[in-house]
C-alpha cells in the first residue's frame, strides 16, 4: 500500500517509499554534503505519546502491543541520542482527547527516562478527537525556556489511530520547535482511513515546524520497522536535508554485491 | 547549585558571588556556627581560584546576627595576610576593605563578591610583596624583568617539610584564541598559562638550575589541542623569564595556528564519509571531532560513531558501532568496543581513508550483529 499526499506540497513529502523496502539507497537530487562551521544547539525533546486504546493494539509480535514497542523505542532512542551527545534532554506528555504532561522537567537523565516510560499506560476508552493545540501551546512556552539556554526544542509525537484526524489550532507565524511524527495504524480498509490521518500530520508538521520536520508511517506491525524510523529521527534539526533527500540508513555492504533490498539473503548453495 | 538551608540573605550573597566571579569558585564544608540549627547553614569554605591553584578561605556568618559582616579566616600558611592594616600604596586597598566591612549591608546581596573580590586584590597585593622581600638575587631580578606583564599572579609556599619556593603564574599571548575558531565555539574565553616555580634561598655561584615550568590551559581548550601535547623550548643555561617566554610564546602562537588549521582537515574527513555512509545523524560541526551515522546491514541497523582526535591525521579515528534494536532491560544498547585496527595511512586522501574503513566495517558489522543476535534476539 502507497501512502501519498492528496495535497500539492513543496517537497515531495506525501509520496512514502513503499514499505518493506529498507536501505534505500538512492541519493534522489542529493547536493554534496558540507559541514559548515556554525555552532548547533544542544536539544530539548519533548515525546508526546498517543496513549489512546489505539496503542493496545498488537504488533505483528505475539503479546507486544504499539504501547510496549513505543516504550522500547523511547529507551532505545534517548540512550542513542545521548551517546551522540550527553547534553540533550527529554520530557514526556501523553495525547489522549488532548495532551497533558507526564513529565514535565527536561532532563538528560536515563534512570529518569526509564521511570518515565514505564508510567505510560494507556486509555481504556477511544477519544473522538485528537487536538493538538494544548501540545504545540505547551512546546511554545517550553520552546522559549529552551532558547534562553541556547538549545532548540523539538517534539516528537508518536500517534496510533487510523481513524481520527488530529487536528490543531495554530498561528502560522508561530514556527517555535520542530516537529516530527511518527505515525503507526492498521492497513487501510474500508472502515478507517489512516491517509486521511497520514495528511493531517503532514498538514500539522508542516505548518508549526521550525527546521525540516520528518514524518514516518508504518502500518505492517513490525517492531523493528518502528525502530528504524525512530532511528532516523535522531538527525539533529539544524544538520537535515530535506526529508525526500534523506539516503539513510546505508548498507554496509562490498560494493560488488549490493543486494536489490536490504533484507538478508538467503543464498542457496551452489553445488559443484 | 542549590544553597538550602542557608537563611535567605546568605543564600542570595552567595549565589551572587558564585554567578559573578569571573573564575569558578568552589563551596565546601558548609556548617552552621549556632549551637541549635534553628537558625540554619551560616559558616562555608570558599576554594578561591588564585595562581592557578585554589587559597580556601573560611567565611563565617551567624544567622543570629544577620547585621554583622562575615569573619573570615585566611589559610594557616598566610598568618601574616592582614588586609586591614595593609599600608602604602597597598593601603588604599585596605581601606577600601574596610569601607565594605564597616559600610555592611546584609540585604545587598551583592557585598560578598564585593568583599571577596577586594581581598583577593589584596592577597595578591600581599603576595607580591612577599616574593619582593625574598633574599635571592636570581629572583629578585627574574621578577623585575616580567613583572610589567599583566596578569601575573605569584605565591610563596612553604611548609614544614618542604623548601621554600616561589610560584608564578604567567598568562601567555595576547591572541584571542577563541575568535580564531569558527563558529563561536566557547563561551569563556581560553587561555593557556605557564606556572613558573623558583626554589628560594639556595645561592649558586655557577649558573642557576632552570624553575620548574608547566604549561597549563582552561579546560576547554582540550578540544582544539591539548596542552599535554605540547614540547616546552629547551631552557637555556643562564636564560631568565624575559627571555625565555618570547621564545615560548611564539611556538605556542605555531602550535595554535596549526592546531585550527587541522579543524578543517578533519572537517574534509568528515565530508569525505557521507558518500559511503550517508548524512551524519548529528557532527561536530565546530571543533570537527566526532560525527555519528545511521548505517544497515541486511536489517539490522546501527549508528556508527567516528571519534577524531586533535592528533588526526597522524592518530586514526577511532570507530564504535552501537545497535538500534538490541538494549538491555536497563534500556542500556548493545555497543561494540572501540574499533581501529584496520588499516591506515596518515598519507591517503580522505576519500581514500574512507573507503578503507568502509570496507572494514562491512566485515566488522556482520561481527557485531552476530554478537548483539548472540546475547539476545533481535527485535
Amino acid at each position: 500500500m502507497r501512502m501519498s499526499s492528496s495535497r500539492p506540497k513543496e517537497g515531495n513529502r506525501g509520496k512514502m517509499k513503499m514499505e518493506g523496502v529498507e536501505g534505500d539507497a538512492s541519493a534522489g537530487g542529493a547536493v554534496r554534503y558540507t559541514l559548515n562551521p556554525t555552532r548547533i544547539s544542544s536539544e530539548d525533546i519533548l515525546f508526546c505519546v498517543d496513549v489512546d486504546a489505539e496503542s493496545l493494539l498488537e504488533m505483528k509480535t505475539a503479546g507486544v502491543t504499539r504501547l510496549d514497542s513505543i516504550k522500547q523505542a523511547i529507551l532505545v532512542f534517548v540512550n542513542s541520542k545521548l551517546s551522540i551527545n550527553p547534553d540533550h534532554r527529554f520530557a514526556f506528555a501523553t495525547l489522549s482527547k488532548s495532551a497533558s504532561w507526564l513529565r514535565k522537567e527536561f532532563s538528560s537523565d536515563v534512570e529518569s527516562t526509564i521511570a518515565a516510560v514505564r508510567a505510560l499506560s494507556a486509555t481504556t476508552v477511544s477519544s473522538s478527537q485528537a487536538d493538538l493545540t494544548n501540545l504545540f501551546r505547551l512546546a511554545a512556552h517550553e520552546a522559549k525556556k529552551s532558547r534562553a539556554q541556547n538549545r532548540i526544542l523539538r517534539v516528537i509525537l508518536i500517534y496510533c489511530r487510523s481513524s481520527i484526524r488530529p487536528h490543531h489550532q495554530w498561528s502560522v507565524n508561530q514556527k517555535l520547535f520542530t516537529l516530527d511524527v511518527m505515525y503507526l495504524h492498521d492497513k487501510p480498509g474500508p472502515d478507517n482511513c489512516p491517509q486521511a490521518v497520514y495528511d493531517a500530520l503532514v498538514d500539522a508538521l508542516e505548518h508549526v515546524s521550525e527546521y525540516e520536520g520528518y514524518i514516518h508511517e508504518s502500518g505492517h506491525g513490525l517492531p523493528r520497522t518502528l525502530f528504524r524510523f525512530m532511528s532516523m529521527l535522531l538527525c539533529h534539526p539544524q544538520q537535515r536535508c530535506p526529508q525526500d533527500d534523506c539516503d539513510i540508513p546505508k548498507p554496509l555492504v562490498k560494493k560488488a554485491a549490493e543486494p536489490a533490498n536490504g533484507e538478508d539473503n538467503v543464498h542457496a548453495s551452489i553445488s559443484r | 547549585m542549590s544553597f538550602d538551608g542557608f537563611p535567605p540573605f546568605i543564600s542570595a550573597q552567595l549565589h551572587y558571588l558564585i554567578n559573578h566571579f569571573h573564575e569558578k569558585i568552589k563551596v565546601e564544608q558548609v556548617s552552621s556556627g549556632g549551637k541549635t540549627y534553628a537558625g540554619g547553614l551560616d559558616r562555608f569554605t570558599l576554594h578561591i581560584p588564585y595562581c592557578l591553584d585554589y587559597v580556601k578561605w573560611d567565611i563565617i556568618y551567624n544567622a543570629e546576627f544577620p547585621f554583622a559582616s562575615p569573619d573570615i579566616i585566611f589559610g594557616p600558611e598566610d598568618e601574616d595576610f592582614h588586609p586591614l592594616h595593609m599600608t602604602g600604596s597597598v593601603g588604599e586597598g585596605g581601606s577600601k576593605f574596610r569601607n565594605i566591612l564597616s559600610d555592611w549591608n546584609h540585604k545587598d546581596p551583592t557585598r560578598l563578591l564585593a568583599l571577596i573580590q577586594e581581598l583577593r586584590d589584596q592577597y595578591m597585593a600581599y603576595q607580591k610583596k612577599r616574593v619582593g622581600e625574598v633574599d635571592d638575587d636570581r629572583l629578585t631580578f627574574e621578577i623585575s624583568t616580567i613583572c610589567s606583564r599583566e596578569g601575573i599572579e605569584m605565591q610563596i609556599s612553604s611548609g614544614a617539610e618542604k623548601p621554600k619556593e616561589v610560584k608564578f603564574a604567567v598568562p601567555l599571548m595576547d591572541m584571542n584564541i577563541n575568535k580564531m575558531v569558527h563558529g563561536f565555539p566557547w563561551r569563556h574565553p581560553q587561555k593557556i598559562y605557564l606556572q613558573v616555580i623558583y626554589p628560594v634561598g639556595k645561592k649558586y655561584s655557577s649558573t642557576p638550575s632552570p624553575p620548574r615550568l608547566k604549561l597549563m590551559s582552561t579546560a576547554e581548550l582540550g578540544a582544539l589541542f591539548s596542552i599535554e601535547d605540547v614540547k616546552l623550548p629547551s631552557w637555556l643555561d643562564g636564560m631568565c623569564m624575559a627571555e625565555y617566554l618570547p621564545h615560548l610564546e611564539e611556538s605556542l602562537q605555531k602550535q595554535v595556528v596549526e592546531s585550527v588549521s587541522l579543524i578543517d582537515v578533519r572537517r574534509r574527513f568528515i565530508e569525505s564519509l557521507t558518500p559511503l555512509f550517508g548524512r551524519p545523524l548529528e557532527a561536530d560541526p565546530v571543533f570537527c571531532g566526532k560525527a555519528t551515522f545511521l548505517a544497515s546491514s541486511g536489517s539490522f541497523v546501527f549508528l556508527v560513531h567516528f571519534l577524531i582526535s586533535t592528533q588526526f591525521p597522524k592518530q586514526r579515528p577511532a570507530v564504535m558501532l552501537q545497535s538500534s534494536q538490541h538494549i538491555s532491560p536497563q534500556g542500556i544498547p548493545k555497543k561494540s568496543p572501540l574499533l581501529s585496527e584496520y588499516p591506515w595511512s596518515p598519507r591517503w586522501e580522505a576519500s581514500q581513508m574512507a573507503e578503507r574503513i568502509f570496507d572494514f566495517l562491512v566485515d566488522e558489522s556482520l561481527n557485531f550483529k552476530r554478537f548483539c543476535n548472540e546475547s539476545q534476539p533481535q527485535h
